[in-house]
């Protein structure tokens, strides 16, 4: 799965630490997601969609892999 | 996970599991008995088997009780931030060392049934032993994976 969270995080501003916080996660769950390692729950993922101000669709995109 | 211990017992599990696992080893070979025979010297003989046997037994019993509660507080224990990646961890570690523990017992009995009757003794020893591996497997996994991603 494809994610845009890293690119929204840095044009809101915020650092993996402040998303994390936002969200009620760790810092290395928000890493992990930013680098596709982690695939989050829709809870999660509907989270950080209302943070970062997007849709879940716009920040999560499947791959042909998926 | 609604049953698992503060953070804070992983620390005292950390302390008391191997402290425990010395004193139980300390017992199994003979340390504790050569310990008291030191400081005590050799006493009558009945007496000396009476004391010293008891002495040894609650060694023994001590020394598992505090390895084994102290595996359960560190495989228990929240982390400091209990997030769903930890708990999928958590969860892939169990079916980790499942697995492996399931293969274990399959070689084991292979191995019994090729090379014979290994005794009572023996066969308590294996069995503990998988009990305990299956704990050990899923703390080294479950942390070496934690310390992986923390280093990142």
């Amino acid at each position: 799965m494809k994610t845009t969270v890293k690119e929204e995080r840095i044009k809101k501003q915020l650092t993996q630490v402040q998303l994390a916080e936002l969200v009620g996660v760790s810092r290395q769950t928000i890493f992990s997601i930013e680098i596709s390692k982690y695939v989050p729950s829709v809870v999660l993922s509907l989270k950080l969609a209302k943070v970062l101000g997007k849709k879940v669709e716009d920040i999560f995109k499947l791959e042909m892999s998926d | 996970m609604k049953f698992l211990l503060p953070h804070r017992y992983k620390k005292i599990g950390a302390v008391i599991a191997p402290l425990g696992f010395c004193l139980w080893l300390a017992m199994q070979l003979g340390y504790i008995k050569s310990l008291l025979l030191s400081i005590f010297g050799q006493l009558n003989a009945s007496y000396e088997w009476s004391a010293y046997h008891i002495v040894n037994i609650a060694a023994a019993v001590l020394g598992f009780f505090f390895f084994l509660a102290g595996l359960y507080f560190v495989s228990f224990s929240k982390e400091k931030v209990e997030d769903e990646m930890v708990q999928k961890t958590r969860l892939e570690s169990f079916q980790f060392a499942a697995f492996l523990q399931i293969i274990v017992t399959i070689a084991g009995f292979l191995f019994i049934m090729i090379l014979g009757d290994p005794g009572e003794s023996g066969m308590m020893l294996f069995f503990i032993t998988l009990v305990v591996l299956f704990w050990l497997l899923f703390i080294g996994r479950f942390n070496y994976i934690l310390h992986v991603k923390y280093k990142q």
